[in-house]
């Protein structure tokens, strides 16, 4: 049971700061739920609740769809500062 | 009708010219449908998250439009056949949270769209001036 207290008690970023809707373009904002290799960070470890999780997800498979974020980064496909070219 | 958005890529290897023509040409597409076009935002030339057609860079553009459901695919349809659009991605906003936020990236795309117009009249005379300087 003592273990079971091992992170901090986390909260959603997003119902802290009221997000309502999520723009696909803006890409600097799905920096938070994106890992070093571009994958979707999983709820448990950003602590987003369900709805603004499923929001973002959508939002960031769109902005894959767009090549503005990328699918994978592989070895040979490195992405070297991907966001470089924005504002 | 329904609120759509439409992001269209553009061939980096066009001319300048040749991007706007595509880009007219795109709205077209969308007007000549039953489209009405609400606002439209160039994003400009970025770089790709990852190669399109052995593209490394492409030309983004944004265009917010309200058109009848049933004319989607059609447009759809037209841009698969335009050989200047590397990828297009289509947005339907449709609840009413939804709806709400795409009249504020139209309010956003409008005072973005009117700015440059602004600063592209003030340096047009100064264009033309060089000009004059280099007759005389």
């Amino acid at each position: 049971m003592a273990e079971r207290r091992k992170y901090k008690k986390r909260y959603c970023k997003y119902c802290e700061a009221k997000v309502d809707f999520m723009d696909y373009k803006d890409v600097g904002a799905l920096r938070f739920s994106l890992s070093e290799r571009y994958k979707i960070m999983p709820r448990r470890l950003t602590g987003n609740c369900k709805r603004h999780q499923d929001m973002i997800s959508t939002v960031i498979k769109r902005a894959r769809a767009a090549a503005l974020v990328p699918y994978t980064v592989t070895r040979k496909a490195v992405v070297t500062a991907p966001f470089e070219n924005l504002k | 009708m329904r609120n759509y958005e439409n992001l269209v890529i553009v061939k980096p290897t066009l001319t300048a010219e040749e991007i706007q023509a595509s880009i007219k040409a795109v709205e077209e597409t969308i007007t000549s449908n039953g489209g009405e076009i609400a606002a439209t935002d160039s994003m400009g030339m970025r770089k790709l998250a990852y190669p399109l057609a052995k593209n490394e860079r492409g030309y983004f553009h944004v265009i917010y439009y309200s058109a009848a459901p049933s004319a989607i695919s059609e447009i759809e349809r037209r841009f698969r056949i335009n050989e200047d659009i590397l990828r297009f991605v289509t947005i339907k906003y449709d609840t009413n949270r939804e709806v709400k936020a795409w009249h504020q990236l139209v309010q956003k795309a409008q005072k973005k769209s009117a700015a440059p117009t602004t600063e592209a009249k003030t340096e047009s005379p100064k264009v033309e001036e060089a000009a004059e300087a280099a007759a005389e």
